[in-house]
This record gives C-alpha cells, sequence and structure tokens, in this order.
C-alpha cells in the first residue's frame, strides 16, 4: 500500500525498507550458502545413516529447512515474506542457542555426529550462531515506523 | 585431486575473497574485472572437480564418496550464483557477496581435502 507522497514530513510513518537491498543482499548469500550445505549435510546422512544418529539427523535436516525458509523470506518482499523471515530467523537464534547449550554441557547428547548448531555452531566457525543475531537486527533496521 | 591443485585453487579463492571485499570497500559495484576473476576461479574449480571426480569414480576409496561428490558440486557452482546475485542489484555490496561465497568455496575445497587426504592416494 503506497502511502500518498505529499511532503516530507511523514518520517514517522516510514514504510519498511526491503531486506533484500544493500547489505541484507550479502547476508541473504550466506544464508543460501548455510542452506545449500546444511541440507546437503542433512541429506547424505539420512540417506546414507539415519540409524547411527537420528536425533542429530533431523536437527541437521531442521536447521537446513530452517535456513532455507530463512533464505527465500528474506529475499522476498511485503508483510508475508517479513513475517516468514522472523519465525524462521528467531527459530534460528533459539535452535541454536537450546542445542548449543545442551551440546556444550551434555557432549555426545545428540548422537556421534554434530549438527550445524552443535556447541553454538562450532564446527562452522560459530557463524550459526552471528548469522541469526545478525539477520534479527537487519529485519528490526529495515522495518518500518 | 592433487596438492598442487588444492593449493592453487584455496588461493584463487582467497584473493578473490579480498578482491570483493576491496571492491565494497571502495563502494564500487561489481564490475567487469571481478567478473574475469570469478570466471578464472570457477575455471579451475571445474578443473579440479572434473579431476577429483575421474578418479573417485576410478576406484580411490573416498570415506564417504556421496558427500564428496555433493561437495564438489558445491564448489563449482557457488561462485556463479553469488556472482549472478551480485549483478542482479549492482551496487557496492556486490563485491562482498562474491567474497561470501568464494569464503564457503575455500572451505569446501579444504573439506575436500580432509576428505582425500585419508584415501592416501
Amino acid at each position: 500500500m503506497p502511502e500518498p507522497e505529499e511532503g516530507r514530513g511523514a518520517a514517522e510513518h516510514a514504510p519498511p525498507r526491503a531486506t533484500a537491498t544493500g547489505p541484507g543482499r550479502v547476508l541473504i548469500a550466506v544464508y543460501g550458502i548455510f542452506a545449500l550445505s546444511a541440507t546437503a549435510r542433512a541429506g547424505v546422512q539420512i540417506a546414507g545413516r539415519f540409524s547411527e544418529a537420528p536425533v542429530a539427523y533431523l536437527l541437521s535436516a531442521l536447521a537446513g529447512l530452517v535456513y532455507i525458509l530463512a533464505t527465500f523470506a528474506l529475499a522476498g518482499q511485503g508483510p508475508g515474506a517479513r513475517r516468514l523471515a522472523w519465525a524462521a530467523v528467531g527459530f534460528e537464534m533459539v535452535g541454536v542457542l537450546v542445542v548449543g547449550t545442551i551440546t556444550a554441557f551434555v557432549p555426545g547428547e545428540f548422537g556421534p555426529d554434530d549438527t550445524v548448531w552443535s556447541v553454538y555452531g562450532r564446527g562452522y566457525g560459530f557463524i550459526p550462531l552471528i548469522l541469526p543475531m545478525i539477520g534479527l537486527w537487519w529485519l528490526r533496521r529495515t522495518r518500518g515506523r | 585431486m592433487f596438492d598442487a591443485l588444492v593449493i592453487v585453487t584455496l588461493v584463487a579463492s582467497g584473493a578473490l575473497a579480498v578482491f570483493g571485499l576491496v571492491e565494497t570497500a571502495r563502494g564500487r559495484p561489481p564490475g567487469k574485472p571481478l567478473a574475469y576473476a570469478v570466471y578464472v576461479a570457477v575455471g579451475l574449480l571445474v578443473v579440479q572437480a572434473a579431476i577429483a571426480a575421474v578418479r573417485v569414480f576410478g576406484g580411490v576409496q573416498v570415506p564417504e564418496p556421496t558427500t564428496f561428490l555433493i561437495y564438489l558440486l558445491v564448489s563449482v557452482c557457488v561462485l556463479p550464483i553469488a556472482l549472478q546475485w551480485a549483478n542482479a542489484d549492482p551496487n557496492r555490496w556486490g563485491g562482498a557477496i562474491v567474497a561470501a561465497g568464494a569464503v564457503g568455496v575455500a572451505v569446501a575445497v579444504l573439506r575436500l581435502q580432509g576428505m582425500w587426504a585419508v584415501t592416501g592416494a
């Protein structure tokens, strides 16, 4: 819904900025890379040796799905995409904190194979921990008032 | 895979990452030089993937052949997609997008090298 374009005094009603602009596009690229690698990894784990560590592999698949949703939602436009992005990135933040904490204090809880979120994403340079923080910040930064 | 090519692809993706970040820092939209740098890196990665795939199908026993082949595919595909995404909205952030792809590729090559190392081939 475009606001009528009269006067610049509408600053307190600024429309949301699309998330797929400027530095947001770099964020989406990183999300895309994680979507690709997490999903591919989970696919191989589940197809090849599911019984070895079913919980860890299902968690990997869930993480991959969340990254895919976040990638497309952040790249999309409109309030629906923005809501989905909040949900996906928020879930990702909670997921990495919960799985990260459990795996940090109870090693081996999820089976022998690490998930993307194990120990706050240690196997991936802690990017899985930093990424949702930046994602949430970017969603907040680009929302309208 | 063989060691010389692993080093060459790692250096190429590292240099590409630096190049991309410099372009972003200088506020320049992705131009021809960045595109050519991507083509060179992808060309090297294609050669590496072809050699490695031929050797795996020729009987070299990597620990997880499916994962290995997927990583090979990823190492080749990421940079062209990143360049496409950077050029779709050409502004200063295009270089950083390519840099992100280049870092991802470098990580993939390191994982590949790790899997290859156990074969002793």
